[in-house]
């Protein structure tokens, strides 16, 4: 319950950030569901679905080369992103807040040749990539916004 | 007795030349008659390195008369390091084969002239790619259990002799087409188009760079005029998903990729409907912007364009001992079922998705979306619940270390459900098996991954693996598949 209310806090805040950033209305995980409306444009995506879950709900979104699907709580806030296709999406316009701690992590892990995936955890996201070519996957999270009784295997 | 009647005839010739001086000759009056066109036998000839081949020029009058001109015209190998040809008397249009790859032979007269290919096959074999696991074909700059070919790359123009061999290529199942840095590449002209593709791999690296026609020949087959990626993050702008595009070979590890995957074509139908694609760009000085691109230009395998031997292809590598080793030895073969080396006799075939390429694995009650990849250096999975993988201590953590190896059994299904088997396989501790710096071989390496269970090149070691291209067939049926 406590956890579901800074949540929903954390998120509104943000979204109140970005809405004065002056009109780059593209960023998403942390933030409230309205911004997938930015994503769809960020993103050239059609909106496919949203399927209920408990204690959450994913709406997909459809490019022509990726299908990324938005992990949101019941407050409305968007805690994950997953998504398989021909690429991965670009992540600044959906890692929005996270983006930069995120950048920092990727340019101080150094690289695995031979392996086909990437793991970075900061503190307070984590993005995973995996797969090859034509069935390229992924998915990021922030810990602190997914929901009580939700696992992070459902994220996927 | 045969040798005084060769007298004999000599003395009856020199006595009927004497006589016959100033007379004129047979050959009738020679005004105004001019070669219009030049015809060469055989055409487009292939032969095994180390044998000669006898070219013949018939030139074509303007009164519609024939000569043999082999004598005369001026002859021309375009690739005097896969074949030479003859202008001395005695032995004009003589061609010998010195190594495998393709040469156009060129007969001239009087700016009248006649082109066509000679192929050199390796001597029987013209299929078999040697590969090296860490060893002679991988640069010093490698990594363990990296597979290694060497390809030819040519000048795309007719009748130029630009070749060079190109080492420290990835042999990668994962992937389809050839790409190469440009920092490696001597002999393509400069870029004249347009288009340039932005190509993201499984780790989140990518590489960037225009797409060419290159002349390819891999091994002892015929050249082929194929596209390819030459990676090159300075080309243009960079788009949002190659903002990170490896800037050189040493960062990358390898000079190129060849993909020799399932599919033929590193993205198919979907760049050909969808300017959106986020893969191919079309560039305009540093402005980049997405572009539809046919099948005919998209990077595609060299190895599926082939006259022949272009169904699939064998990986052949031999078993690596427990502990692991310096280096390893084995053959890419072109084609299955094509030639007495590549029959899929003992093989059962396992089919792929026809969108992903994936199969699927069950591993002591997990279920995984699987593939075989000859560009992962290990088994990488997400143990299941019942089997403890315990992490290394980092740096190592993406790597298992449990206290003693563990010899496991996994069961890959095809895509369409049946069938189904058996493959053993066995995972070490990763930091007491590399401990012995001489080794760059590893079969029982392995360690974490997400979702899926990916079939590194340990699973090649001791197996002859097939891969099956989308739309061809073979005797183990039609592509995608894997088979072994």
């Amino acid at each position: 319950m406590k956890r579901s209310l800074y949540a929903l806090l954390f998120g509104l805040g943000l979204a109140a950030a970005f809405l004065t950033a002056a009109g780059r209305v593209q960023a998403t995980l942390g933030e409230s569901e309205d911004s997938v409306a930015s994503d769809e444009t960020a993103l050239a995506a059609a909106r496919l679905s949203t399927t209920a879950h408990n204690g959450y709900r994913v709406r997909e979104l459809q490019t022509d080369s990726v299908a990324v699907r938005e992990y949101v709580t019941p407050a409305g806030v968007i805690f994950a992103i997953a998504w398989n296709g021909l690429i991965h999406p670009d992540l600044t316009p959906l890692l929005g807040s996270y983006n930069d701690e995120y950048q920092t992590a990727l340019r101080h892990t150094p690289r695995e040749p031979g392996r086909r995936r990437l793991h970075i955890q900061t503190n307070q996201v984590v993005v995973e990539k995996w797969g090859h070519m034509r069935n390229l996957q992924g998915r990021a999270y922030a810990p602190a916004l997914i929901p009580p009784g939700v696992s992070v295997d459902e994220i996927k | 007795m045969r040798s005084s009647k060769i007298l004999f005839f000599i003395l009856i010739l020199a006595l009927a030349t004497a006589c016959g001086g100033g007379g004129g000759g047979g050959s009738g009056n020679s005004t105004a008659k001019t070669l219009v066109s030049i015809s060469l036998t055989p055409t487009n000839p292939s032969i095994a390195k180390g044998t000669v081949q006898q070219f013949t020029a018939t030139g074509t009058f303007s009164d519609n008369s024939t000569q043999n001109l082999t004598t005369s015209v001026t002859w021309t190998s375009s690739v005097t390091a896969v074949a030479t040809i003859s202008n001395a008397a005695g032995s004009n249009g003589i061609a010998t084969a010195a190594t495998a790859g393709s040469t156009t032979i060129t007969a001239a007269s009087g700016g009248i002239s006649k082109a066509t290919t000679l192929t050199v096959t390796g001597g029987g074999s013209a299929n078999v790619i040697p590969i090296t696991v860490n060893g002679a074909l991988c640069s010093d700059n490698s990594y363990p259990n990296k597979p290694c070919i060497s390809v030819m790359v040519c000048d795309p123009a007719p009748g130029t002799s630009s070749c060079q061999t190109v080492t420290d290529i990835l042999l990668d199942t994962g992937s389809y087409g050839l790409r190469i840095f440009k920092e490696a590449l001597t002999v393509l002209p400069p870029v004249t188009g347009n288009l340039a593709e932005c190509i993201q791999f499984g780790d989140g690296t990518s590489v960037w760079g225009p797409v060419q026609t290159a002349s390819v020949i891999l091994g002892g087959e015929p050249a082929v005029q194929v596209p390819i990626q030459v990676i090159d993050s300075t080309f243009g702008a960079l788009p949002a998903g190659c903002l990170n595009a490896d800037q050189s070979l040493a960062v990358a590890r390898y000079t190129g990729i060849l993909g020799i995957g399932l599919f033929t074509h590193d993205c198919g139908t979907t760049c050909v409907n969808s300017a959106n694609n986020g893969i191919y760009y079309s560039c305009i000085g540093a402005s980049c912007s997405g572009t539809t691109v046919s099948l005919s230009k998209q990077v595609q395998n060299p190895a599926a364009l082939l006259p022949q031997d272009n169904n699939g292809a064998l990986v052949q590598l031999p078993g690596v001992p427990p502990g692991g080793t310096s280096s390893v030895n084995g053959n890419l073969i072109l084609g299955i079922g094509t030639q007495s080396n590549n029959m899929p006799s003992s093989a059962t075939a396992y089919s792929a998705s026809s969108t992903t390429g994936e199969f699927t694995t069950q591993l002591s009650g997990s279920t995984y979306s699987s593939f075989i990849d000859s560009g992962s250096n290990g088994f990488f999975f997400t143990p299941p619940p019942a089997i403890q993988l315990p992490a290394c201590p980092a740096p190592n953590a993406a790597w298992f270390c449990p206290a003693s190896t563990m010899s496991l059994s996994a069961t890959n299904t095809s895509a369409s459900g049946a069938p189904s088997g058996p493959v053993p396989f066995q995972i070490g501790n990763f930091i007491s098996i590399t401990a012995n710096a001489s080794n760059s071989v590893f079969a029982e390496i392995g360690g974490t991954y997400r979702g899926s269970f990916d079939w590194g090149l340990p699973f090649f070691f001791g197996r002859n693996v097939f891969v099956g291209y989308e739309g061809s067939t073979s005797s183990l049926g039609s592509g995608p598949y894997w088979a072994y």
